[in-house]
């Protein structure tokens, strides 16, 4: 407590306006050794002037006293006085260290992806930016990868510092409790482009923030219908199983799908049109076209109709048969083999 | 002795043979050391050009482009660290003072420390054929992600710093020999001056550290010419952090330990007082040594570190403080009702105290465990290194010169003069230095203080502090040089020192030695 009473009245030359409790316990624990450190340097160097003043010599045949020993209350206190400081240093991070290794449970997730020259926020909407959106007294719990090289994300105003690998996921938390601009970067020299990791980070009230981020992620606002569809195919994970040149993986392609009839598992025959579209994102497992396995996730309730609007328009631009059903039975499976492009 | 050093004219070893090449071919460990002086002043010359074009930039140089800049970044740091910080006091007073100290005629393998002069030699010349060719923006610790992808000449770059490896290899094998089967009869360990301990515990430092180095710089090549490896595209770019750190954590050590030595042998020679337990101070320098090797975690707080191996750094980290603590005190212990000769070489030494100590007490916090995370990768980190090299390492060898400059050149320097530089360097180094913390704690990322305005003033001040710290230097070098051609005749021992290298001449001859000296008990006054 008294350290941050401490890192409030100091911190505004030494350290940028803390914005979270992370950051004040930072403040107070780099005070606290702080004092005790200058408080040892002054008292050695001091100690050391004063002796060199004081035993300087006076004529030049003066010798100094022939003692060797070293004096054990001394040298005990002294040392005492070293392993305390150590001591705290050590103890005194330890609680604010292991804190922040764990993010509490259900806090609310950003995805980071870090290359040279930028990054991209991911938010749990789907929603991509170059600035880092927050909300006050919120717990936001940043998980984070690099395509490339190493980078950091630093924040000076938490306090915060992790690194970012490429090969594996680091994570970081923090609860920023006051609106305002607070500066991102990256403490990891990158290469070309490290400049532009420089970026910010805006915390907003609760309740502007689940405004910005409806009014940012409205994804029908510039789009045409088709490329919504293609945007939910990227986001949504789509294009895990589903190709759109033909190939099939674990479910069919969705090059030349619609308007085309297939053999189902169950023996039946059916058209691709907007009912079977949307059956198949909504329930994709009634009827499984012949060749696959009835795996698919259903996206019931994670879309609405809109968006299946969207998705069912942008499958027609892949399609050569522009949604004119024919009565030719094809599997897909087969068809990727002669596939000339 | 004394009618000995008149009638061959003071020039001991340095007269005959005299010339470019008998110099250049050399074996004697004296020549070696003067050489080794030469060579780190010029290195230290370049890299104080490379900085004063970073402090050109924070006070708002134009025309300096980030491209431009990481490469200066780059070969400052270079320059600074493989080129000075670490040859400084190891190869040029641990050369020449080693075997002088010990009653030996030389070093017990006088061929590998002409060697590892020469490699030192090629390693300059590549890594400044690197710079000519095409400046590398790696940063100067080399991280294996940026060296694959790097455009300039990295492999110069690399090159250099093997033959650089081998050199600190060469040299902390020749330490450990040269100690070992080299002392005079009657010398036992404990007989050993203590700068003769702290280069001997150095040399296992050295040997470690060098043969690791060139062994991953030569596996880095390897991965960047053939692709893939050990430090491939495919590894963690932890790997090679791990192991450079594994290496340069110890550096910093064997850069400050022979340190420890220098102001110890200052410290009683110029009080004419024993040093205060002396097994005490030898236990706290091994006790260095060991955490040395330990302790290199530390360096990689913030950068990816597992939270566990993180606290085990750290607490083998902080641990640092009881044997520095311990030194700290042997030196007050040692000063107290001594008979202090005052000049220029105390004022060095405090100097040492002071800033050798702030940057163990920046230890302190970049090894607390949530302190460290966030200062680790910051300027904070870079000033912490740049006390090392300026403060610290800096200001132990200028003692040393101008402890042992008459023992070195059979000249007194120009004590006056000497004032002036050690106090101009002393406050300029603070001056220049004491505003990166401050930037450190703003979050400004590691060796990026040029990029950023922090609070008003601050690159003012440290760009103040830099010109007096310049001048300061200038003021010494210019001391130095000028009594290799003027400066009154010193006696063998000008301050009534104990240790075998007041006994014989000043400068020795070529053999150190008339007769071989027999040790007595040390420190005796």
């Amino acid at each position: 407590m008294s350290g941050i009473l401490i890192g409030n009245a100091i911190s505004s030359t030494w350290f940028p306006e803390a914005a979270s409790t992370h950051a004040r316990n930072v403040d107070g624990l780099y005070f606290g050794i702080y004092v005790a450190a200058v408080f040892a340097l002054f008292l050695f160097a001091g100690l050391a002037l004063v002796y060199i003043t004081v035993f300087r010599r006076r004529d030049e045949s003066q010798k100094g006293e022939a003692g060797r020993r070293l004096n054990p209350v001394f040298l005990g206190l002294w040392l005492l006085g070293a392993v305390g400081l150590a001591g705290f240093a050590f103890v005194g991070g330890i609680p604010d260290f292991v804190d922040q290794t764990v993010a509490p449970y259900g806090a609310y997730r950003i995805h980071i992806n870090a290359r040279q020259g930028n990054w991209d926020f991911i938010y749990p909407n789907g929603h991509v930016a170059d600035t880092l959106m927050v909300a006050v007294d919120r717990p936001v719990h940043l998980t984070m990868n690099s395509e490339d090289v190493e980078h950091s994300l630093s924040i000076p105003a938490l306090r915060l510092n992790q690194a970012i690998l490429p090969g594996r996921n680091t994570d970081a938390w923090f609860e920023a409790d006051r609106a305002g601009d607070f500066a991102v970067q990256s403490n990891l020299y990158s290469g070309a482009g490290y400049d532009s990791l420089f970026t910010a980070m805006i915390a907003l009230e609760a309740q502007d923030y689940e405004k910005w981020l409806a009014d940012v992620s409205d994804i029908f606002i510039g789009r045409t219908l088709p490329e919504v569809g293609e945007l939910l195919y990227n986001r949504l994970g789509c294009k895990a199983c589903h190709t759109i040149d033909g190939t099939a993986l674990i479910g069919p392609s969705f090059k030349d799908v619609y308007g085309f009839e297939f053999e189902t598992v169950d023996g039946g025959r059916v058209t691709v049109d907007d009912a079977y579209v949307k059956e198949s994102i909504l329930t994709p497992n009634v009827s499984v076209i012949a060749g696959f396995q009835p795996v698919m996730t259903p996206f019931a309730g994670l879309v609405n109709d809109r968006e299946i609007e969207a998705i069912t328009a942008w499958l027609k631009t892949l399609s050569s048969r522009g949604g004119v059903p024919e009565t030719e039975a094809e599997v897909p499976g087969e068809e990727a083999g002669q596939e000339e492009n | 002795m004394s009618d000995r050093a008149t009638s061959t004219a003071a020039a001991g070893y340095l007269g005959e043979p005299s010339g470019v090449g008998a110099w250049f071919t050399s074996l004697d460990h004296k020549r070696i050391g003067m050489m080794f002086l030469g060579w780190t002043m010029g290195a230290l010359l370049l890299g104080m050009i490379f900085t004063t074009i970073t402090v050109a930039k924070s006070v708002g140089a134009r025309g300096l482009d980030p491209g431009f800049m990481y490469r200066v970044l780059t070969y400052q740091r270079v320059f600074l660290v493989f080129l000075f910080l670490v040859p400084a006091l190891p190869s040029v007073l641990g050369y020449f003072l080693l075997p002088l100290q010990l009653g030996a005629r030389n070093m017990m393998l006088p061929v590998l420390a002409r060697c590892s002069l020469r490699f030192y030699v090629v390693g300059l010349v590549l890594i400044l054929v690197s710079v000519a060719v095409g400046p590398v923006a790696t940063g100067w610790t080399l991280d294996s992600d940026l060296f694959l992808r790097d455009t300039g000449a990295v492999s110069l770059l690399g090159a250099g710093l093997f033959f650089l490896a081998v050199g600190w290899f060469l040299t902390g094998l020749n330490f450990l020999v040269t100690v070992h089967h080299g002392r005079a009869p009657g010398m036992g360990f404990f007989d050993m001056p203590i700068l003769a301990w702290s280069l001997y515990l150095s040399g296992y430092l050295l040997a470690a550290s060098g043969i690791i180095f060139a062994i991953i710089i030569l596996y880095l090549m390897a991965s960047r010419a053939f692709g893939g490896g050990m430090f491939g595209a495919d590894a963690d770019p932890l790997l090679w952090k791990n192991y450079f750190w594994f290496v340069m954590r110890p550096a910093a050590f064997f850069a400050l330990i022979p340190g420890v030595g220098v102001i110890s042998e200052i410290v009683t020679g110029l009080a004419r007082k024993p040093l205060a337990g002396y097994k005490t101070l030898v236990g706290a320098m091994i006790a260095l040594t060991g955490l040395a090797f330990v302790s290199w975690g530390v360096n990689l707080a913030g950068q990816g570190l597992d939270p566990g191996l993180t606290l085990v750094f750290s607490a083998y980290s902080l641990l640092v403080a009881v044997p520095a603590a311990l030194i700290a005190y042997i030196w007050l212990a040692t000063l107290y009702k001594g008979a202090l000769a005052l000049g220029a070489t105390v004022v060095f030494v405090w100097g040492f105290f002071f800033q050798a100590g702030i940057a163990v007490l920046m230890g302190l916090f970049l090894a607390s465990p949530a302190l460290g995370a966030y200062l680790g990768t910051t300027m904070f980190a870079s000033t912490q290194l740049d006390y090392l090299i300026w403060g610290g390492v800096m200001s132990a060898l200028f003692a040393g010169l101008h402890f042992w400059w008459p023992k070195m050149t059979g000249r007194h320097l120009n004590d006056e003069v000497a004032r002036i530089g050690a106090v101009l360097y002393v406050v300029g180094v603070n001056l220049a230095l004491v505003p990166g913390i401050i930037l450190g704690t703003r979050g400004v990322p590691q060796d990026m203080g040029a990029f950023v305005n922090g609070p008003a003033g601050v690159n003012e001040t440290s760009a103040l502090g830099w010109l007096v710290l310049y001048s300061g230097i200038g003021v010494i070098a210019s001391n130095l040089i000028s009594t290799l051609w003027e400066g009154e005749g010193a006696p063998a021992n000008p301050w009534g020192a104990t240790t075998l290298e007041w006994g014989t001449d000043s400068p020795p001859e070529a053999e150190n030695f008339v007769e071989t000296p027999h040790a007595g008990e040390i420190y005796r006054y």
